[in-house]
């Protein structure tokens, strides 16, 4: 209330972590309603960078999903189906079979969980990935590997994609694509695969081999793009190349490729529109706190500049008070002082912080610099919401019902705590948000909820009811009303439409663009709104692109921090398999079982090093060593691994936790057990999708402790 | 009688441990106790490496060297072939770890789950001690406690015996399937009866080479593996000199 009398209610803030569908609640109209620009998401330290290459080629901003059983060929980058990308569930299930048809290459620095039933490791040089895309596509089309019912052909059917040698556009007839020869004739020519071989550190006869295989697959071979090439400072476009070979073998949108998510229809909230009054329309008109949109963070998810997260830089935005300082914030389900890179500044911003509210399961390290800690409920047992996932070809929406009782006195993040929050407000004299939460009436009796249970529960179905509703139906499975959707507890789509985005993708050609019209509309935006030019924009976001070659996926050198002298190896950072979302650093299993991440070992935090490369430093498996970069370090335990490159060291995220539960800290507040990657992780961007930079982004020493 | 078996798929096996994490849960077991349990191995040396992984659990042999060493009884054969240990007859004297070749024995060298009997509270009137956790909700010792074990065993093993798979002999009972074979995502592990010819076991012992470890013994396992971890192709290649 003091925020809205001093006309101050964007230095409001809502930071989301893990959510449920119902997060807009929370997320987005209350923030609204109170007037306040800054809700800030987790989405840009996850994977933003990995959505931009499928939105540029295909104009698809979100996670694909893969044919795998009609695979013939799968070539995976960075990803882990079987440890740590969406649906685990179903690609362990099916990965037997998988392997038995399909050949798999997995590009990973190290030997990964899906590494280990591949037929081809390429042990890439981290940050290479898009030097070697780039090669794989020069090798697809010199060998006339493309597929032509998607891609075209030359108008006399004679292949004149020689090395080195540019080809006449006029002379192709493209179908279903846009700019596959000036792709060539501005990257491709010269990209063979020795070129490349020096640059990845892998055989040319691997890179070969692994090109043809995949060419000859076509159009039943997957491009699988994960995080590694594209969370890096300069991955927007090793996202765009390794995205690229999906469109030259017509694997996009086709059977045994990638594709992307069923149509499900669930609806919207309310709008918030009528229940903004003046000074909640004056407030969040304000700049956002996390300065997306500025000049070297153009942040352009779905071609609008400035319409990503930065989520990182959000703790700057807070410590230098740039554009203003916060004074009332909430977090949920995110712990941003331990998942970001270089949390110290979010150690720092929290603290600079008046009035902070964290709302979580485990009292955390976020949890520490707040003023009041509301715990929440477990999403599976105790929460209304609902997920939406993908794999198979279909879609599912699921149910998160409360089906046991609560244990103590706490109440849901997303629907009970916004309605208690704002009857409370409304006891203050603003009861804007309550009678806009007042509108979510429940559908079967028009009734309006009366308290937060019924809100929670109302507000549900009032977003689900296309899918129970026989009335409101669009597709998909089919139920006679709520009772029976919330006995089965998930709807599935109907199966996947293959083929029909073909020539009607949503880019700006409506084809599968090698030359993204689509990029290059929204750069020349960005550029226009700060009066630059696009090669301004290039150089403010740290990319060495110049001219046309920033419109195409192309290779760039990596962005890496530290001298190599002084930081002789590259941190190879990646997930565990029992991570995945998170929240089981305070599990004993986690340390009981951690062994089942390939070189990991029990009740450990190891960093895994080359053989060759420990000797030479006289450290043995089981030493404490210390890992130092440029902007922090961590103490650990070393092990001698062969999964590993030589001159690079790779380190499992998850653990280091200080603050998270009596088992995840060797001392709770004191002592963490095991050391934290962001701990070593600088804090830079791939500024065109506004994602934090994890991989290949900096050097790092070691030494004996 | 059924001879009851299990056959493991390590093509479909993933690695993923949900076997392992499953049994955990449904046999109440206490850390460092891996009735389920697996055998991993890195191979090579860079960059020609791959990852191995063989899941394990008591093999239920016909002739368990186990159940001949031990001087109580305890651990003995039941009639369908399952290997069943009797903790109120176990003197501890831990003969079936030493004779067995598969080490898939543990001995309670302490009371189980010492992490649930603290009764310490981290953040005073802010989080509960995890004895008053599993008070609250119910459990017996953990708050995730599984009574339908205590059906034929101890729900969780007493200090000063040994404890092994029991190839959920109670689920068994049930016409339910051992908690590992439900819980695993990629169907990698089949179970059913040798003496049926027609039992999904049978119908994979005759399609594939099986092997069982440490076949040479001759303690006649009744685990089963068919198939390799890894289904890697590679260039074809006569080698050279």
């Amino acid at each position: 209330m003091e925020l809205r009398d001093n006309d101050e209610t964007h230095k409001y803030m809502l930071m989301r972590g893990r959510y449920s569908y119902l997060r807009d609640i929370l997320y987005d109209r209350m923030t609204k309603i109170i007037g306040s620009p800054n809700n800030i998401s987790h989405s840009s330290i996850c994977a933003e960078a990995e959505k931009f290459g499928p939105y540029y080629t295909e104009g698809y901003w979100g996670y694909r999903q893969y044919d795998v059983l009609k695979a013939h060929y799968i070539l995976l980058w960075g990803a882990d189906p079987l440890a740590a990308n969406r649906q685990v569930s179903y690609y362990s299930k099916v990965w037997g079979d998988v392997v038995g048809k399909a050949t798999i290459a997995i590009v990973e620095p190290r030997l990964s969980a899906s590494a280990g039933k591949a037929d081809e490791w390429l042990p890439i040089i981290p940050g290479q990935d898009g030097a070697l895309a780039v090669a794989i596509a020069h090798i697809l089309l010199v060998q006339g590997l493309w597929y032509r019912p998607f891609v075209g052909d030359f108008t006399d059917g004679v292949n004149r994609f020689v090395p080195g040698k540019t080809v006449d556009e006029s002379g192709f007839e493209e179908i279903y694509t846009h700019g596959v020869v000036r792709w060539w004739n501005l990257e491709l020519k010269d990209k063979t695969a020795e070129w490349a071989a020096d640059i990845t550190g892998l055989p040319a006869e691997q890179i070969q081999r692994v090109a043809e295989g995949y060419g000859n697959a076509a159009p039943h071979a997957i491009s699988w793009v994960g995080g590694g090439p594209c969370m890096q400072v300069r991955g927007g476009y090793s996202s765009m190349a390794c995205h690229a070979l999906n469109g030259l073998v017509g694997a996009a949108d086709n059977v045994g490729g990638t594709l992307v998510s069923n149509k499900e229809y669930t609806g919207k909230f309310p709008a918030p529109d009528e229940f903004m009054d003046e000074i909640a329309k004056k407030g969040k008109k304000h700049e956002k706190i996390d300065q997306r949109g500025r000049l070297h963070l153009p942040a352009i998810k779905s071609g609008k500049p400035g319409s990503g997260v930065v989520t990182n830089n959000a703790a700057d935005g807070i410590l230098n008070e740039d554009p203003y300082d916060i004074k009332v914030a909430i977090g949920y389900m995110n712990n941003f002082s331990f998942s970001a890179p270089q949390p110290e500044r979010w150690e720092r911003a929290l603290s600079k912080i008046p009035f902070l509210v964290h709302i979580t399961t485990n009292a955390s390290e976020f949890s520490w610099f707040s003023d009041i800690v509301l715990p929440d409920t477990h999403h599976m047992f105790e929460k209304w919401g609902y997920v939406k996932s993908i794999g198979n070809g279909y879609r599912h929406v699921t149910l998160m019902q409360p089906i046991v009782k609560n244990v103590w006195d706490y109440k849901i993040d997303e629907t009970e705590i916004p309605w208690l929050i704002a009857e409370k407000l409304a006891q203050k004299g603003f009861d804007n948000l309550l009678r806009h939460f007042q509108t979510y009436q429940d559908p079967e009796t028009g009734k309006a909820p009366a308290d937060e249970k019924e809100f929670a529960l109302y507000a549900l179905k009032l977003v689900t009811q296309n899918l129970w509703d026989p009335s409101q139906y669009k597709g998909g499975d089919k139920f006679s009303g709520w009772e029976e959707f919330s006995k089965i507890g998930v709807w599935n789509s109907d199966p996947y439409p293959f083929r029909k985005r073909w020539g009607n993708m949503k880019t700006k050609t409506g084809m599968f663009e090698f030359y993204s019209e689509t990029l290059k509309a929204a750069l020349q935006s960005h550029a226009a709104n700060h009066g630059v030019t696009v090669n301004e924009v290039m150089k403010a976001t740290n990319y060495l692109a110049r001219g046309e070659t920033a419109f195409i996926p192309h290779y760039e050198e990596p962005f890496t921090l530290g001298d190599e002298k002084e930081y002789p190896f590259v941190h190879v950072d990646h997930k565990s398999r029992l991570n995945r979302e998170g929240r089981s650093a305070n599990c004993t299993w986690y340390y009981d079982f951690k062994d089942l991440d390939p070189g990991e070992e029990l009740w450990a935090d190891v960093a895994k090093i080359n053989p060759i490369d420990a000797r030479k430093l006289g450290i043995e498996s089981g030493d404490r060593i210390k890992i130092t970069s440029p902007t922090g370090s961590l103490i650990c335990t070393a092990k001698h691994w062969e999964g590993v490159r030589p001159g690079t060291v790779a380190k499992c995220f998850g653990q280091g936790h200080w603050a998270y539960g009596r088992l995840a800290s060797e001392e709770f507040g004191k002592k963490p057990r095991g050391g934290n990657n962001n701990d070593i992780i600088p804090a830079q961007y791939e500024a065109l999708s506004g994602s934090s930079a994890y991989y290949g982004v900096t050097r790092i020493k070691i030494v004996k402790i | 009688m059924p001879r009851y078996a299990m056959v493991i798929d390590r093509q479909r096996c993933v690695g993923c441990g949900a076997c392992s994490i499953a049994c955990r849960n449904e046999n109440n077991l206490s850390e460092g106790v891996y009735w389920s349990h697996k055998i991993t191995e890195t191979s090579g040396v860079f960059p020609n490496v791959r990852f191995h992984y063989l899941p394990t659990l008591c093999n239920h042999c016909t002739d368990a060297p186990c159940v001949r060493g031990c001087p109580t009884r305890a651990m003995h054969k039941a009639e369908n072939g399952i290997t069943m240990h009797a903790p109120k007859k176990c003197i501890g004297c831990r003969y079936c770890m030493i004779n067995c070749p598969y080490g898939v024995i543990y001995f309670n060298w302490k009371e189980s789950h010492q992490f649930w009997k603290n009764k310490q509270v981290l953040i005073p009137e802010v989080t509960s001690s995890p004895v008053e956790e599993t008070r609250k909700v119910g459990g017996t010792v953990i708050p995730y406690y599984n009574p339908e074990r205590e059906a034929t065993l101890a729900g969780i093993r007493p200090k000063g015996v040994v404890e092994k798979c029991t190839f959920c002999d109670h689920r068994i009972e049930n016409g339910l399937l051992p908690r590992c074979v439900e819980a695993c995502p990629a169907d990698a592990r089949i179970f059913g009866d040798l003496n049926n010819p027609q039992s999904n076991v049978n119908h994979l012992l005759g399609k594939f080479k099986p092997f069982r470890l440490q076949e040479a013994l001759g303690t006649d396992p009744a685990v089963y593996y068919i198939r390799d971890f890894s289904a890697s192709n590679y260039p074809r290649t006569k080698g050279a000199v």
